[in-house]
């Protein structure tokens, strides 16, 4: 067992010493930072006071429903926020373009050395109540967000201006109009988990994502390194003091631990960066406000445990079948064929996730969460998505572990006879010989 | 005697469709240097390995110190380099030799000290921080022979140790393994030139297409072979020597170069009595040698150039 030993902890040294280690390990959590700071960030900019002239040419007053409805709106919706918009309404007089062109050639200065200066002329047409038209002329119109909260503004003015003048009282209307706010928030095990739905969407496709992808990068890696160990012919002096058996056991745990231990970070960054993003956004000066809009998944302490349990499981199953492999070859083209058989078993795994997706426990989703080579990426996903019964849990699992028992079993065959072949590389005949063998 | 340190008995082991190694029997006494001779591709790799439990004979039976284990269980008290070398290539040399070690079950620790004592030992002790890569082919054979023999085993097992060394480290290598027999241990090691066993090894084994053709003490050997020579260079009493060299009771041939000859003795006749008549008679000599016959020699004669197989076939 020592021996065993031994080995995983040279291939866990030699794996985290290495520069790509380094560098993917740091990445992804910065990666994840970047990705749930940077748009609010980003979104600051836009946070500023917007300065407005509305070129009047309503006679109805709507002119001045408009001033008083945008000039009551402030940047984060507190009433304590900055205004969102600074005024200055100037009524047309029947000279609309006139007027109209003296303002815009008041804007795009600097408001610091010009501030009598606009951002933007806001044109009311005296037809404006009945057609809805509305000109605006900014310095900068591509702002979606900015220019998709003017339009809703005034559309807001205008549904409450018409409905008003066919006599319906504004108190009536006010509350007629307030909309419905669904909020989706998952529940487990007959209790509400505070992950809202489209939270759980995101953690479920980033763990569908991570699982494909640490099972195929840490798969690929115990390939490679059965392979070098083959070229480099340290295979006779390995193989002259410790069984087969244990040289896979030590390569698959070895590199697994070093994948356990990258997820790991990676899975602990994002359950740190979403339990403290109010903190962090306090640390780049971002409100807490801004932050919260972004549906930012967060990662429960038992949705942890699930991913990495199926991730070991999920890792071990393949990095066994990948050991096998690379013991068969004798460079990385040679093992591209055998590869090529366990690639479509992963790839339905992953796409399995979309079904989930619709509805995770359909006739796709529950058996796909039980059945070994698939549950290791469904049954988070589902986890993530919807309640597991626990019988369902303990199925999964022992199926799971059930199949690593036999894979294992003809992975360590084929190794036995695989890491002392050279030359050309097995038939599948052959292999299959190798695993009847005595 | 003791329990023989290695004992083969009757293994024969086929690869797909010829005989690697036939009916092959004989048994390494525990101490002293043997030689497992032959040229390339005569079985021998196959028989070492099959000695390692790497592979596993088809027919008869390896034992070693009498014990009925697998030497991979026995693998703590066994050292062996294997013809092919290999090393993890990004891997610290002290960091390798003290994984070397820990596969053949040492404790990390010592394991890590008897590192450093052979890099010191070897002339790499300023090595073992740098990676396997960054060191000359030379200097990595020495690490590899190094963590053949970190843990000190009472049996080492080299396959072709010599082959590819400057003559310096050839030097340096060879007393260790001269020292490892002086202290009692067994060293078994094969190797295609003759010279070198000639000079090391206590006892040998010739094999060639996979069978045994000599078998014993390197003395026995060449005694048994019989074919021996007498080189003789006179100083004075030349028409003496004559005559008593043609005695054919006595030597059985004779190649006269004037100021010196080889004489062949006839079989049975100690070379002592030839000596004795010659000093008898008068005759000068500034030299008299027993010229023994070379492994070499032997070698041809039992092999022949047909026992040589194509080096391409050097992999069974």
């Amino acid at each position: 067992m020592s021996k065993t030993f031994a080995i995983i902890r040279r291939e866990f040294i030699a794996r985290v010493r290495t520069r790509t280690f380094l560098i993917t390990t740091l990445l992804l959590p910065v990666f994840m930072v970047a990705v749930s700071v940077i748009p609010a960030l980003m979104m600051r900019g836009g946070d500023r006071t917007t300065r407005i002239a509305i070129v009047d040419a309503t006679n109805d007053g709507f002119g001045a429903r408009v001033e008083s409805a945008l000039g009551s709106e402030s940047l984060s919706g507190k009433p304590d926020a900055p205004k969102r918009y600074a005024l200055n309404r100037v009524a047309a007089n029947g000279h609309m373009v006139a007027v109209r062109d003296s303002l815009v050639a008041l804007t795009g200065e600097n408001p610091a050395q010009h501030p009598e200066t606009f951002d933007g002329v806001l044109v009311l047409g005296d037809s404006m109540l009945q057609t809805g038209e509305a000109e605006y002329l900014g310095t900068n119109t591509s702002g979606l967000e900015s220019m998709g909260s003017l339009e809703g503004s005034l559309s807001r003015v205008l549904r409450e201006t018409r409905l008003a003048n066919s006599g319906i009282n504004p108190a009536v209307l006010k509350d007629a109009l307030r909309g419905a706010d669904l909020k989706t928030t998952k529940v487990s095990g007959g209790k509400a988990t505070g992950e809202s739905g489209a939270a759980s969407f995101m953690i479920g496709y980033f763990m569908a994502f991570v699982l494909y992808l640490g099972v195929v990068l840490y798969g690929q890696q115990t390939m490679m390194s059965v392979i070098e160990e083959k070229t480099s012919r340290i295979m006779e002096v390995l193989a002259s003091s410790v069984r087969p058996f244990q040289m896979l056991l030590g390569k698959v745990l070895g590199v697994g631990s070093v994948g356990l231990l990258q997820m790991s970070i990676w899975g602990g960054t994002v359950y740190l960066v979403t339990s403290q993003r109010v903190r962090l956004a306090g640390l780049v000066h971002v409100s807490p406000d801004a932050m919260q809009q972004f549906p930012i998944p967060t990662m429960s302490a038992g949705l942890f445990a699930i991913f990495l349990a199926y991730f070991i499981l999920g890792f071990l199953l393949y990095g066994a079948l990948y050991a096998a492999i690379g013991s068969m070859c004798n460079s990385t083209q040679d093992a591209q064929q055998y590869v090529a058989v366990l690639t479509p078993l992963l790839m339905v795994s992953f796409f399995a996730v979309f079904a989930i997706f619709k509805d995770p426990t359909g006739g796709i989703g529950v058996p796909m969460s039980m059945i070994p080579f698939f549950s290791q990426i469904a049954m988070p996903v589902r986890w993530s998505l919807s309640a597991v019964p626990p019988l369902q849990l303990v199925i999964s699992l022992t199926l799971g572990v059930l199949a690593l028992l036999g894979v294992t079993w003809v992975a360590s065959r084929i190794y036995r006879t695989g890491i002392l072949m050279y030359g050309k590389k097995p038939t599948f005949g052959e292999i299959f010989r190798w695993i009847r063998a005595k | 005697m003791s329990t023989p340190a290695v004992s083969i008995d009757h293994v024969t082991k086929r690869f797909s469709g010829h005989v690697a190694v036939r009916d092959l029997s004989f048994s390494v006494p525990a101490g002293g240097i043997f030689g497992l001779l032959g040229p390339n591709g005569a079985g021998k790799s196959t028989t070492i390995r099959m000695i390692m439990d790497i592979i596993e004979p088809d027919e008869g039976k390896i034992s070693l110190f009498g014990s009925a284990a697998s030497s991979r269980d026995l693998s703590a008290r066994v050292g062996f380099l294997p013809e092919e070398r290999g090393l993890y290539k990004k891997m610290k040399i002290l960091e390798h030799l003290a994984f070397l070690g820990e596969v053949k079950g040492m404790r990390v620790s010592d394991a890590k000290s008897k590192a450093d004592k052979w890099l010191q030992r070897l002339g790499l002790g300023d090595w073992g921080q740098k990676k396997v890569e960054d060191l000359s082919k030379g200097m990595q054979q020495k690490v590899q022979f190094a963590g053949a023999l970190i843990h000190d085993p009472e049996l080492v097992i080299l396959d072709e140790p010599f082959s590819g060394l400057d003559p310096v480290n050839l030097q340096v290598m060879k007393d260790v393994v001269v020292e490892i027999a002086r202290s009692g241990r067994t060293v078994l090691f094969s190797t295609h030139i003759m010279e070198q066993a000639e000079r090391m090894c206590d006892r040998i084994v010739i094999i060639a297409r996979g069978e045994k053709v000599v078998d014993g003490a390197v003395t026995e050997v060449k005694a048994g072979f019989g074919d021996r020579n007498i080189a003789l260079t006179f100083v004075s009493g030349k028409e003496a020597a004559e005559r008593i060299l043609a005695d054919r009771a006595m030597v059985a041939k004779c190649d006269d170069y004037g100021a010196s000859a080889e004489v062949s003795m006839v079989a049975g006749v100690n070379p002592q009595s030839l000596l004795a008549a010659l000093v008898g008679a008068g005759v000068g000599l500034s030299r008299f040698e027993v010229i023994e016959p070379s492994l070499q020699a032997i070698f041809i004669a039992k092999v022949g150039n047909a026992g040589v197989a194509p080096a391409n076939a050097e992999a069974a």
